[in-house]
């Protein structure tokens, strides 16, 4: 263990523009080491640093609250211009009686467990914790049955959006901001077709932190050989291993065979679930065809609306390694609603 | 789908016949081609040596689908007897087309999934 005791720095508010989102995390240990970052650098992160040195000197939790355009830099206009709260509590990795340290081991079980759960804390006594479940159990208390109550109903809210937030409730007796911090599975990458686009694929997923699957009905195509960095190789027919599989608001389906006889079948089992972004490799022309030959079976056009074909944002890729960049960016900016277009046109 | 099929293999490839599974199936095969990934699994369902119900599932081309569905359509009612002597030209001709020399085998997967299932069961029957 490189560091016994650190400061765990959680980003719980922003408002303006702010370089990161509620939820980012940083850890500063009693040594000096650093992990994560709640802002983008710069003399923000000093001062957190800072700070945790004496959360970690007194082991009392600590409220922080920094205007980003309150930097020298202010002049210059080279800040973003927003504000966040930042709460940082010390932890002491080497005891196991450690509250934070046992709460976040069974964070991590839960989520490996491919379970969603929020955190809330409220922002006046963080020592309270309620953890709430996406099927509605809670455990813990915020100090008051209301403000529990609230919570449960919020959390579970928020774990459906997968967002962390600080929220006011209002129990009438007792009010608080309460920050709600939720865990979930990463965003998972199922790849049907274990061709070239889907190796350069499968790799910069991993690297996005996404679970990644591989279905093909090729074994030689398949291969850990081929796949180093993939969770799951399946192979079979993979139509049949479709609908064995789970999709969810964080599922990216992306059809990378380029052959219909893997795309239709495939596409009438996704298209029936909520994932979160289905690409198919193909020209326009081609993509016409299949989604034509899908709709004279019955398929509804509002489903056929949602496949993203030709696949990718326009970026002029040519190599697999573009062509997957160009991908996940469109299943990134899916997922998160936005249009990918330049953030210099906004 | 391109003219150069018949009406009778687009039909079965639009409408396969006996594609799913079967409950408990006597004889269960699958096989693949290992370079353009068609898969086809068939399932039969005997009374003595009778086939009295088959079904196929996978993922294929139009030929090897349309194929599939054909000849799960010719064996029900059949002994499995026969089935060990279809011949590829019999299948074949049932497409109602000419299949060029590159595709033959897409045809030919699923009648190599039924004899290579129906041979198991009688050699391990025989055993």
């Amino acid at each position: 263990m490189i560091e016994k005791r650190v400061a765990m720095v959680t980003l719980v508010a922003t408002r303006g523009t702010a370089p990161k989102k509620e939820g980012a995390k940083m850890w500063v240990g009693e040594n000096g080491h650093l992990l994560g970052s709640v802002t983008i650098g710069g003399c923000v992160d000093a001062r957190v640093i800072q700070a945790s040195e004496q959360v970690l000197a007194s082991f009392q939790p600590q409220m922080l609250s920094m205007s980003l355009g309150e930097e020298d830099a202010w002049e210059g206009g080279f800040t973003c211009a927003g504000t966040i709260d930042i709460l940082i509590e010390p932890v002491d990795l080497a005891n196991p009686e450690d509250r934070l340290r046992s709460l976040y081991r069974s964070l991590r079980d839960e989520v490996a467990g491919g379970r969603c759960v929020a955190v809330a804390t409220p922002l006046d006594h963080p020592a309270y914790k309620l953890i709430v479940w996406d099927d509605g159990r809670v455990l813990g208390e915020l100090g008051a049955p209301e403000l529990d109550r609230q919570a449960q109903e919020i959390g579970r809210e928020l774990i459906q959006k997968r967002t962390s937030r600080t929220i006011a409730l209002d129990s009438g007796r007792a009010s608080s901001d309460v920050f709600f911090e939720v865990h979930a599975p990463p965003p998972t990458l199922i790849v049907f077709g274990a061709g070239h686009v889907s190796t350069a694929l499968v790799s910069l997923a991993k690297n996005l932190g996404l679970k990644t699957i591989v279905v093909d009905g090729r074994p030689r195509f398949a291969t850990k050989e081929r796949f180093p960095e993939a969770d799951e190789l399946l192979v079979g027919i993979p139509s049949e291993i479709a609908r064995g599989l789970r999709y969810t608001s964080s599922t990216y389906v992306v059809l990378a065979a380029h052959d219909y006889k893997y795309d239709i079948p495939v596409l009438k089992t996704v298209l029936n679930t909520e994932a979160a972004y289905i690409g198919m490799l193909s020209s326009k022309r081609r993509g016409e065809a299949i989604l034509g030959f899908l709709a004279e079976s019955g398929v509804d056009m509002q489903a056929l609306n949602r496949v993203r074909v030709p696949i990718g944002l326009d970026i002029g890729a040519i190599t697999a390694s573009e062509i997957a960049l160009s991908i996940l960016a469109e299943a990134v900016a899916v997922k998160t609603k936005r249009p990918g277009t330049p953030l210099k046109n906004r | 789908m391109p003219n150069l099929y018949s009406d009778v293999l687009l039909d079965h490839f639009r409408n396969p016949r006996n594609f799913g599974s079967l409950p408990a199936p006597d004889i269960r095969y699958e096989t693949f081609n290992p370079l353009c990934g068609d898969r086809i699994r068939i399932e039969i369902e005997l009374s003595g040596d009778a086939i009295r119900a088959a079904r196929f599932q996978g993922d294929g081309c139009a030929i090897s689908l349309a194929a599939a569905s054909m000849l799960t359509e010719m064996i029900v009612g059949s002994d499995i007897t026969a089935v060990e002597i279809i011949s590829r030209e019999e299948l074949l001709s049932s497409l109602k087309c000419d299949i060029i020399p590159a595709r033959v085998q897409c045809a030919l997967l699923p009648l190599e999934a039924l004899q290579a299932g129906v041979t198991l069961y009688v050699t391990e029957c025989r055993r």
